[in-house]
């Protein structure tokens, strides 16, 4: 599957695959993976306080909202500034309509071959025909792969957000290069020189679980609207499986062969019959291998029929803690939440790179270099659903412009976002979940988790160790520090209505240590309802924390 | 004083290796040179600094010795190049008379990087890959921008509680820090807990941050196209130097030379590669030591920074790992599980004190307690209740 052979590229796609394959080929038009058009929009807004939606796109099209009015979307060849740039030249070797056939790099073919016939190690062939194998840029075998494997995901998914990595317990930190394997650098060696090291992976990779068990095809592929951003296409929650605090899991009967359980799932391992009850997605649509049998939710893995039980935790003392309803899962959940602070990225105009976009090489050259990687504790801020979330760097974006004279235009600038010259944290989802939770004082104790970085608590106030070396008085790790007494932010939230905490959140958080230092335990009652901070000065308490020395 | 001593032994050995130490102070064979002998006619007394250990890098030795066996001489001549006193000039210049006290740049162009005495000023060593050796430099290494220590704030120089007279003498330092700070500050909830005062350092809480570097890899490449793979990261002498993890928050306890309750920090976690003598990611050393951190400030981290957290301690709970070292090839379980590792000034936190210490005593819970009213009060009132 590789050039002229590969007939799923988007400009024959419809006459290919899309010859069978009418819907998915039209929902894919519409999506992230293809369009990139909320990646390309948060790029604008991040590095060019540019605000136009999605405009742009990876190219050209006509597509639907979600409201059902038009969008026609112009490529980002025509985007003529630095975020333009940077897409083209860096983000655009993961979008889906074409190809990246750089060894060095993890490549991937153009269009539905992308992920239906993956590449493999060094994008060459690895099957069984002698006359090909070891020869690329080809794909992995000559196997269409219905249920694309995590390998696939993983071509793209191993940047950025780095959630394929982090799933199945990977992490790239500081690129140290070691353990070494073989002599050589390791342990696991990844693209653009790159090396991981082990960390615990994510409690449904354990389990047994792929992407595809839990993303559906609806979210991969698109459900036919242009969305804002990949937040807007996502339809799955850690809720729909098992519960909230006061709501189980919703599920519906699908009656019908033609019903989309039980004709998405022919493929799978365990298909679903009709009758089954489909438990639903965020949006209310059912999936096609999560379901309720005797009163219980059960997941199937596609691609094996793996039977996993799903714990819910509806009614549970931990999920029902007065003030823990705005609380994503994966504030608590989350283990390793990668954040990369000091994104330093220069552009030197008398370098030149590829433009993957308008495929030629073209004036101007990106280069990074970095502050520091860390895994944990990681910062929690409101994010675009009002709810309580990790964030992490996205981005701490420091610029430097080099002229075709060599004069530095821009020399570590921040760009504006906003309105104002400020740092941009992004909510985040790290695909690391532990069945063990943060505990309750590891975080009410900790500022960290409040956005202060690195701390120590001096003279009344939190200070920051790791700090900003254009600006020594703010963390470089963090977003907030106090001053005065007041709590105050430098930095945004990257997505519409996202926030840091403000001064009375973080108060309210701290407070809660004057309770937790002896109310330790979730499943305590003072935990019930709003807590009552006038207890403190009962006769009770005043006994219990009177000196007696 | 044992205490600093040891410190400043240790303390050269990190640099000593380094191609830029080596570059700092050229290293000289024998006895004091021709020009500090001159200097030794009227200051005869000074001489004991030219066979003390900033001169004789005894520890650095002993170390190799350690790690590399019978060829840790070797491995000492190989790759322990400099960056120990050689004479009088080294530290106050080819005009002694005129420099009089060194400069406090003197004493960091040695004490950099991992050894103590840079994060004075707020700096800790940053990853060795290139990707990540950017910004400004002090001593021709490239820094993180830390908070400082609040003597250096308050324009103190490393002199001030390190005056020549005491390292002329071989010991580390004339001043402790109760030597200025008789009397402990009674507002501080910490304080009110006799067991803090009694039986910890006074930098086991007041050290803010101190650079930590889990599992320090040396890799040997057979052939010229092997070591171009591991071009990114340094060179020193024939090896490639790597971290497998770097940390610059508030560093584990343990108990240093006095049984007091001190900072510790890997001294080192030493794997070696080298294919030549069959040698992958093997573990040559896991030392670490008890030190002090130069990074003292007013405050600490709250009082769950190490009650309860028994990472601090190297009793990690093996479910609550996130780097699984053994799935990367590695010898040791975890870097905060202290089997198979040690404490080579003093000793881990016996497992009976480390129970007694998380024990929630009313006295504690009445200071945890004020702790957190002590910020609540400080911090202005919300605005929304």
């Amino acid at each position: 599957m590789y050039g002229s052979n590969d007939h799923s590229g988007a400009d024959r796609w419809e006459k290919a695959c899309g010859s069978c394959h009418k819907d998915q080929v039209g929902r894919m038009a519409s999506s992230q993976m293809f369009t990139n058009a909320g990646m390309i929009a948060q790029i604008q807004a991040t590095w060019e306080d540019e605000r136009p939606g999605v405009a742009f796109a990876a190219q050209n099209g006509h597509q639907f909202v979600p409201d059902g009015s038009e969008l026609a979307q112009v490529s980002v060849a025509g985007l003529d500034n630095l975020s333009g740039e940077l897409y083209r030249k860096f983000c655009s070797r993961c979008h889906l309509a074409s190809a990246d056939n750089d060894p060095t790099s993890a490549g991937h073919a153009a269009g539905c071959a992308a992920c239906h016939f993956p590449y493999g190690e060094g994008d060459t062939y690895q099957g069984t025909d002698r006359t090909v194998r070891g020869q690329g840029p080809h794909s992995a075998t000559h196997v269409l792969r219905g249920l694309p494997p995590m390998g696939a995901c993983e071509r793209c998914h191993h940047r950025s957000g780095r959630t394929a990595l982090t799933f199945q317990g990977l992490q790239d930190g500081n690129n140290a290069l070691v353990p070494t394997r073989r002599g050589r650098p390791g342990p696991v060696t990844g693209s653009d020189g790159r090396s991981f090291t082990h960390i615990a992976p994510n409690v449904h990779f354990e389990a047994g679980m792929e992407c595809i068990d839990c993303h559906t095809s609806r979210e991969v592929m698109g459900d036919g609207y242009a969305h804002a951003g990949m937040e807007g296409q996502l339809e799955i929650r850690c809720e729909d499986c098992h519960g909230d605090g006061t709501r189980r899991p919703q599920a519906v009967k699908s009656a019908r062969e033609s019903d989309a359980p039980v004709r998405e799932s022919r493929q799978y391992a365990r298909p679903m019959a009709p009758g089954v009850r489909a438990v639903l997605t965020g949006k209310g649509r059912p999936y096609s291998n999560v379901f309720e049998s005797d009163g219980r939710v059960v997941l199937a893995t596609k691609r094996t029929g793996r039977l996993l039980p799903s714990p819910v935790i509806t009614g549970t003392p931990a999920h029902t803690i007065a003030g823990h309803g705005r609380l994503e899962c994966s504030a608590c959940h989350s283990r390793a939440v990668p954040q990369c602070y000091g994104c330093h990225t220069s552009y030197d105009k008398r370098e030149s790179s590829w433009d993957f976009v308008k495929d030629e090489d073209a004036a101007g050259g990106f280069a990074e270099t970095e502050d520091v990687r860390t895994l944990y504790p990681f910062p929690l801020a409101v994010d675009g659903r009002g709810r309580i979330a990790p964030v992490t760097p996205g981005c701490q974006t420091f610029v430097t412009v080099i002229e075709a004279d060599g004069h530095h235009s821009k020399n570590e600038s921040v760009a504006r976002y906003r309105g104002k010259q400020q740092m941009r944290f992004a909510p985040f989802y790290a695909h690391n979940t532990g069945r063990r939770a943060v505990g309750c004082s590891e975080c009410h104790g900790n500022p960290t988790f409040l956005g202060f970085g690195q701390y120590v608590v001096e003279n009344g106030a939190i200070r920051s160790t790791l700090l900003c070396e254009r600006n020594p008085r703010k963390a470089l790790d963090g977003f907030l520090s106090m001053e005065a007494g007041r709590v105050v932010s430098y930095a945004a939230i990257s997505r519409a209505g996202a926030r840091p905490l403000d001064h009375d959140e973080v108060l309210g958080v701290l407070a809660v240590n004057l309770c937790l230092v002896c109310h330790e335990r979730n499943d305590d009652p003072i935990y019930r309802a709003r807590l009552d901070y006038g207890a403190l000065d009962d006769s009770l308490h005043r006994r219990l924390l009177a000196d007696r020395r | 004083m044992a205490r600093w001593t040891i410190l400043c032994i240790v303390g050269c050995w990190l640099i000593v290796v380094s191609p830029v130490g080596r570059a700092a102070v050229a290293p000289t064979a024998g006895g004091p040179t021709a020009a500090s002998k001159e200097c030794l006619r009227c200051h005869e007394s000074e001489g004991k600094i030219l066979t003390s250990i900033m001169a004789s890098r005894s520890g650095e030795r002993a170390f190799a010795r350690r790690a590399f066996g019978d060829e840790g001489d070797r491995f000492f001549v190989e790759s322990c190049g400099g960056c120990h006193v050689t004479g009088c000039a080294d530290c106050h210049g080819d005009d002694a008379h005129r420099t009089g006290r060194p400069k406090d740049g003197a004493c960091l162009r040695c004490h950099r990087g991992y050894s103590a005495g840079w994060e004075y000023e707020g700096r800790a060593p940053r990853e060795d890959h290139e990707r990540y050796q950017r910004g400004a430099t002090s001593q021709g290494e490239r820094y993180l921008t830390m908070l400082p220590d609040v003597h250096f704030e308050r324009g103190m120089s490393c002199g001030d509680c390190h005056p020549m007279r005491s390292l002329h003498t071989g010991r580390q330092g004339a001043k402790g820090c109760r030597d200025c700070h008789r009397s402990v500050a009674t507002g501080n909830p910490g304080h009110a807990i006799a067991g803090h005062v009694e039986k910890m350092e006074c930098v086991a809480c007041h050290a803010a941050w101190a650079s930590q570097e889990y599992g320090t890899f040396l890799v040997r490449s057979k052939t010229e196209a092997e070591d171009d793979a591991f071009s990114p990261l340094p060179k020193w002498g024939p090896w490639r130097k790597s971290g497998h993890l770097k940390r610059q928050d508030a560093p584990p306890l343990g108990l240093d030379a006095r049984g007091l309750v001190a900072p510790i920090r890997p001294r080192y976690l030493l794997f070696v590669t080298d294919p030549g003598r069959g040698w992958e990611n093997r573990l040559l050393a896991a030392e670490w030591r008890a030190f002090t951190p130069h990074t003292v400030r007013r405050g600490s981290v709250a009082c769950g920074g190490c009650h309860d957290n028994p990472r601090r301690f190297l009793l990690e709970p093996d479910a609550e790992r996130l780097y699984l070292l053994e799935k990367d090839g590695l010898t040791l379980r975890s870097y905060w599980n202290r089997d198979g590792q040690r404490v080579v000034n003093g000793a881990f936190l016996p497992l009976a004190r480390h129970e007694r210490m998380n024990q929630k005593t009313p006295e504690f819970l009445r200071q945890e307690l004020r702790q957190w009213q002590n910020l609540l009060e400080h911090a202005a009132p919300r605005s929304r209740r």
